[in-house]
């Protein structure tokens, strides 16, 4: 009898101690490389149905007819070369994906007084962020071709409806792995050569974690395994590699180069409350920020191709970056590898008031 | 009636215990703490082995090793709870994470300050202190009862391992920064931390032959456990008897591994076999995390300069996977200590930091091909030196 009960006892517990793992069934694998090697891709059914849920594109703003009325507003430095149609519908747009409980009011400032809405004003500093990350996005969706392709990236990529997106980070300890996405030029540890005195690597085990940390937080944020892009029985070498490898790295620059030079140039015109409750540094992108636990975000539905003002000036949307423009190798093109002793010089449009150096060492 | 039953022995013999069966002359093996803790029994413990407790054999390299080890174990213990802002809640919470870090590699094999690892040190030093002192014991209290001192090597062999990863490895090195932190998480961390940094472990000879000696003892001692438990009907526990007197149940087992694998070890040169497979297991462990790092940089490289490595055709083209340029990286810059634009040092200052770390030289800064890496200005930017 005490057997019985002391075995149901023991079957109970075991029952709840599998409570830690997944359900077994809904697993997806998918070999990847040459068979036999391991890599593998696992996915969840039910994780995947959950993320599918919640990464929808927003309904279509309306295209608007062809419109060469020149609209005459004042104090537009970026959408200019927008027609009046288009320009009103890339507000509406914005509105829509960015703030659309608050309205043009979030960006707009509004003379309580009067009841007037000065569209020129830049007094508003929700204006003068929204104004450089329409720049981020054209640079993006120009310059990165080599990460984001022709699917581009909108403001929706990050925004889904929320002023401030969701998965964006702050410094919190002094040596968290995110600051590789602003200012850490690489995070190879592992030698090139077999013995000590040809590798000359004095890399540590600690920044080995570094790397390693950095590594897990790009799987987390695409919801991948390491083999999506590697051959884990050699980390570093790129002939085994999957040529996901390449794109992520482009990402990774491409990420150091919007936090150095459109997020944290930007310090200076965020109050208080929009930065880093430590360290009041300004808040900065991840992989996590436009993937959202998904290898390509949004699934790769492009919706950037729809709307002119996510491009820069002569750019045709959803197509090829013109010549001059785009570059194969982004990292090449932009500085990624900021000399360690340059300050990151305020890119922000003067009237902006932001007069933020921020040294990156 | 009673029974007599292996596994959990549910007879107790309790009988007066004037005659221990020890002939010795040596008065330490029953009072030498001044404590004759030989009454004790207990009903419980004699479920699971020998009912009587004591005499507890201290000594003064007991005393000294439980004090160093209680020492050691609250200087982790109180970092730990440092780390959670002392609150007991959040110390069980985020017990598996917190950990007691090695000092940065700037400090190179100085003492740190007590916050930047010196604690580490200390810790470090309690602790082995400890553990050579537990081996004292353990060879002196064989000697005392006239025993061999087979215990006391097998455990030499796992403090030699212990020693090359916290000891002897970081000296050749010059940088305790190498060595393992103390933590439960922090420490496994360090373990895949440290096969990637050297190129993947698992190329590691040494470390195949730990692997081999580790699975080998678990697999000796279950096919030992299950010898013996299943012919000790027959008296097979009795081992040592049965080496000289050969019972049925001896007979019985040995010709069971006779009739499945064709031999048989014998009731002595098994317990010769499991030692040695067990002591292997750290031996050789101690000797291929001595060779990395020291000998060898990249086992996986290695093992590739070796004929090791087999070559899988390529599913990929050399194409999809960027331009050699675009592949290009390099080493890591040291751990900052500060963020950038906020106060505190920003580069490591410490003559044992600049002249090992941070690392890299123009030369190591490579990529897809050593003739792609042509140095630039960045270069002497990713040595981290002063700008």
């Amino acid at each position: 009898m005490n057997r019985r009960v002391s075995g149901l006892a023991l079957a109970a517990f075991a029952l709840v101690s599998l409570g830690a793992c997944e359900f077994p069934t809904g697993r997806n694998s998918q070999e990847m490389g040459y068979r036999g090697v391991g890599m593998w891709n696992v996915s969840n059914t039910r994780i995947d149905a959950a993320k599918k849920k919640v990464n929808q594109l927003p309904p279509v703003i309306p295209a608007v007819a062809a419109d060469t009325t020149n609209a005459g507003y004042v104090n537009v430095q970026v959408l200019g070369h927008l027609n009046k149609a288009e320009f009103l519908r890339s507000m509406t747009a914005i509105t829509a994906w960015v703030a659309p409980k608050q309205g043009c009011l979030y960006c707009h400032y509004i003379d309580k007084s009067t009841g007037t809405i000065n569209y020129a004003s830049d007094s508003m500093y929700t204006k003068v962020v929204a104004r450089r990350m329409i720049q981020m996005t054209a640079k993006v969706n120009s310059e990165y071709q080599g990460h984001v392709a022709k699917t581009g990236v909108a403001c929706w990529t990050c925004h889904r409806g929320n002023a401030v997106p969701a998965n964006i980070w702050f410094f919190t300890d002094k040596y968290q792995v995110l600051r590789h996405y602003l200012d850490r030029q690489d995070f190879r540890v592992q030698s090139q050569a077999a013995l000590p005195n040809d590798a000359q690597n004095r890399s540590s085990i600690k920044q080995t974690e570094y790397a390693y940390g950095l590594m897990i937080n790009m799987s987390t944020a695409l919801g991948v395994n390491c083999t999506y892009c590697h051959n884990s029985r050699a980390w570093s070498s790129w002939e085994q590699s999957s040529p996901k490898r390449i794109v992520a790295l482009r990402g990774i620059r491409m990420v150091r180069d919007l936090n150095t030079n459109y997020l944290v140039s930007l310090t200076g015109v965020w109050p208080a409350n929009r930065l880093g409750p430590l360290h009041a540094d300004a808040p900065k992108l991840q992989c996590a920020t436009c993937h959202n636990g998904i290898y390509k975000p949004l699934y790769g539905q492009a919706m950037a191709k729809d709307y002119p003002f996510l491009y820069p000036a002569g750019m045709t949307p959803g197509a090829d970056a013109p010549t001059g423009m785009a570059s194969s190798t982004p990292a090449q093109s932009s500085t990624p590898v900021t000399p360690a002793s340059a300050p990151v010089s305020p890119a922000v449009p003067a009237q902006a008031g932001a007069s933020t150096t921020l040294s990156l060492r | 009636m009673a029974e007599y039953q292996n596994l959990f022995t549910r007879v107790q013999v309790r009988t007066t215990h004037e005659d221990w069966g020890v002939p010795n002359d040596d008065p330490s093996w029953r009072k030498a703490t001044g404590i004759d803790t030989t009454s004790g029994l207990s009903y419980l413990l004699g479920k699971i082995g020998d009912y009587q407790i004591g005499p507890l054999h201290l000594g003064w390299t007991g005393i000294c090793s439980l004090i160093l080890g209680t020492l050691a174990i609250n200087i982790m213990g109180f970092h730990f709870l440092a780390q959670v802002d002392y609150s007991p809640t959040q110390f069980i919470r985020q017990l598996p994470w917190l950990s007691l870090d090695p000092p940065a590699p700037a400090y190179g094999l100085r003492l740190a300050p007590l916050a930047q690892g010196g604690w580490w040190q200390i810790a470090g030093l309690f602790l082995t202190a400890s553990i050579l002192l537990w081996w004292v014991r353990v060879y002196n209290r064989a000697r005392a009862l006239k025993m061999g001192t087979q215990l006391a090597w097998a455990f030499a062999s796992a403090i030699w391992l212990y020693l090359v990863l916290g000891f002897i490895r970081p000296v050749l090195l010059g940088s305790w920064s190498e060595s393992v932190p103390f933590g439960i998480f922090s420490h496994l961390d360090w373990t895949a931390a440290f096969s990637i940094r050297y190129g993947n472990l698992f190329y590691n000879p040494f470390h195949m032959l730990s692997i081999a000696f580790l699975y080998g003892s678990a697999v000796l001692f279950a096919m030992h456990g299950a010898t013996i438990l299943s012919a000790s009907r027959y008296g097979a526990e009795r081992e040592i008897e049965q080496v000289t007197d050969r019972g049925t149940g001896a007979e019985r087992s040995q010709l069971f591994w006779r009739w499945t694998m064709g031999f048989n070890a014998t009731m002595e040169s098994f317990h010769r076999w499991g030692w040695w497979f067990a002591v292997l297991t750290t031996l050789t462990g101690g000797i291929g995390i001595l060779l990395t790092g020291t000998a060898v940089d990249n086992w996986y490289l290695w093992g590739q300069k070796h004929g090791m490595v087999p070559t899988y055709p390529a599913v990929w083209t050399p194409e999809s996977l960027g331009t050699p340029d675009e592949q290009k990286g390099y080493y890591q810059e040291a751990p900052p200590e500060a963020f950038p634009g906020l106060d505190g040092k920003t580069n490591l200052q410490s003559k044992a930091g600049t002249k090992r770390y941070p690392m890299g030289t123009q030369a190591a800064v490579d990529g897809h091909s050593k003739a792609n890496a042509a140095p630039t200005s960045a270069t002497s930017a990713a040595n981290g030196r002063k700008p």
